[in-house]
């Protein structure tokens, strides 16, 4: 039952989900904001995508960063009305995991009030050629096209946070808000680099996905939900633990589609999360952890 | 006279419905080291956020170079910090705030965010590893791995990788044996001050005695009035 099919399509879930989750994880642990409006920066994405693909219909470079700059714009649009008047006040969690629920319903509604309710198919950038594995295993270049292209922009955003000076600010500011506002790194300022950098992340996955399924206004819903699943069973804030949470909750996709049926997806991968969290309250990047507080 | 480095006037401070400091007044000027002296609890590290905008609220004018850096405020702990800090401020922290994933070396490049400091961020770093030479051997650690001596020489290190004028050290020696604080404390008086100043609060009377070039006293959020001690003996009785 678990045969290579499984695999190819688990390895191409695990590279989508990758993608959502590492954004959700590092908002979380730099802005500590859980943003909700990632569903709508998703489906946002994918029109973004739509209508440069309108404007293009045969460039696959231009939907893909048509998609991310999207992205970008509306992971930056999220700062400036949720974190940037939010962040400094009482109670800024909960405050902002309204505001941002709020943008992601108001903003899909906004895509339904201008694209209208029908569902919006994007071109398959990546053509239509499969390539042979091995007898019955059959790879298609939107598969191959997905996973190369997630690889690439997350090991980019990494070896971006790794590198460069914005990068380190970003991982000071996940570690200890306190101290890195002590050593004169503005949260403001930042804070409008994680949510495009993260934005762009959402806007590549929008595209990707929608190689799959088409382009809606409610179509971020479940992307989000399966990344902050994801985050939360990486543990939120590890990107290592992120990206493992992904490959494993990747498998328990194709695999549940395979051997139970598309149906049960969700409670196969609820079921084990909470079996994850159960056994790792801090989740599977509390494993990685070598340092102490 | 030269201008003062801080003057704090009317300084009130604290968190929520709770006020730790009422209405500090003085002044460190060029070229000092000032210890701050007091108990646990009586306001000295909340002094010191308060003049980094780190406490709940605050009022009262601090002048940092003769900029207003204090005032009134209720709300946003945090929020100005990093703009303080460019204009000259390096705190030391209490409890180091160190980001314990990242390595030594990466710590002491995050100390050199402001200004100019980033571009010769290599050679500051050398200076620093030679005040705290353990260091040299760690800089590819996490520092979440390093001990607490180890922790306090990282947070000093990043403290003094930028150009500030005032320095504020909170409890050096909290919680290091005694021969390693009094080295924490030697090292930090053979730094080149220029033409800034250093703070330093501690418990610990003796390890500032005859190091500084004064002490000041903090006693229930108050810097008693004539609070400027000699230094040496009779210090300790007016705490």
């Amino acid at each position: 039952m678990i045969d290579g099919y499984v695999l190819v399509s688990a390895v191409t879930l695990a590279s989508i989900y990758g993608l959502l989750a590492i954004g959700i994880s590092i908002v979380w642990s730099s802005l500590g904001m859980l943003n909700m409006a990632f569903g709508f920066t998703f489906a946002a994405s994918g029109y973004g995508a739509w209508y440069i693909a309108q404007v293009f219909p045969n460039s696959a470079t231009a939907v893909l960063a048509g998609g991310i700059l999207t992205g970008a714009i509306m992971g930056a649009a999220t700062c400036a009305v949720a974190f940037i008047p939010l962040h400094d006040k009482p109670n800024f969690t909960v405050r902002a995991l309204i505001a941002t629920l709020a943008i992601s319903l108001l903003g899909s509604q906004a895509l339904l009030a201008v694209f209208g309710p029908r569902v919006k198919a994007l071109p398959k950038i990546f053509g239509l050629r499969a390539f042979e594995l091995t007898e019955d295993v059959v790879i298609t270049a939107d598969k191959l096209g997905s996973v190369a292209s997630s690889i690439v922009l997350l090991l980019l955003v990494l070896a971006w946070m790794k590198t460069s000076r914005r990068g380190l600010e970003i991982r000071a500011m996940m570690q200890n808000p306190e101290g890195a506002a002590l050593v004169g790194i503005g949260v403001r300022s930042t804070a409008f680099a994680v949510m495009a950098v993260t934005g762009a992340l959402a806007g590549l996955a929008a595209v990707l996905l929608s190689q799959t399924y088409f382009v809606s206004p409610y179509s971020g819903l479940l992307p989000l939900i399966k990344g902050l699943i994801v985050a939360l069973a990486g543990g939120l804030g590890s990107v290592s633990g992120a990206l493992i949470a992904a490959c494993v909750l990747g498998f328990t996709e194709a695999a549940t589609s395979a051997v139970l049926g598309g149906q049960y997806v969700l409670i196969t991968q609820f079921g084990l999360i909470i079996a994850i969290l159960l056994v790792r309250p801090r989740g599977i990047g509390g494993l990685l952890d070598e340092t102490r507080e | 006279m030269q201008q003062e480095i801080l003057k704090v006037t009317g300084l009130s401070a604290g968190y929520g419905p709770l006020r730790v400091l009422h209405d500090l007044d003085f002044s460190i000027h060029p070229g000092e080291r000032v210890g701050i002296v007091g108990l646990n609890g009586h306001g000295k590290s909340t002094l010191f956020r308060a003049i980094a905008g780190l406490t709940d609220w605050q009022s009262g004018s601090v002048l940092l170079n003769g900029v207003e850096v204090g005032g009134r405020r209720s709300q946003g702990p945090g929020r100005y910090t990093h703009r303080i800090v460019r204009r000259g401020l390096a705190l030391m922290p209490q409890g180091d705030a160190i980001f314990h994933g990242l390595t030594v070396a990466e710590h002491l490049d995050s100390g050199a965010f402001t200004s100019q400091a980033w571009r010769n961020r290599r050679e500051r770093r050398e200076r620093i590893l030679e005040i705290f030479p353990p260091l040299r051997q760690l800089l590819d650690v996490p520092v979440g791995r390093l001990s607490g001596g180890e922790r306090r020489m990282v947070s000093l290190g990043r403290g003094l990788m930028t150009d500030a004028r005032l320095y504020l050290v909170d409890e050096p020696s909290l919680g290091l044996a005694p021969k390693i604080s009094k080295a924490m404390i030697e090292a930090l008086m053979r730094i080149n001050l220029d033409q800034g100043a250093m703070v330093i609060a501690e418990q610990n009377l003796s390890l500032l005695e005859g190091r500084v070039t004064r002490l000041l006293g903090m006693h229930g959020g108050k810097l008693k009035r004539g609070a400027d001690l000699p230094l040496g003996h009779g210090a300790a009785m007016e705490i």
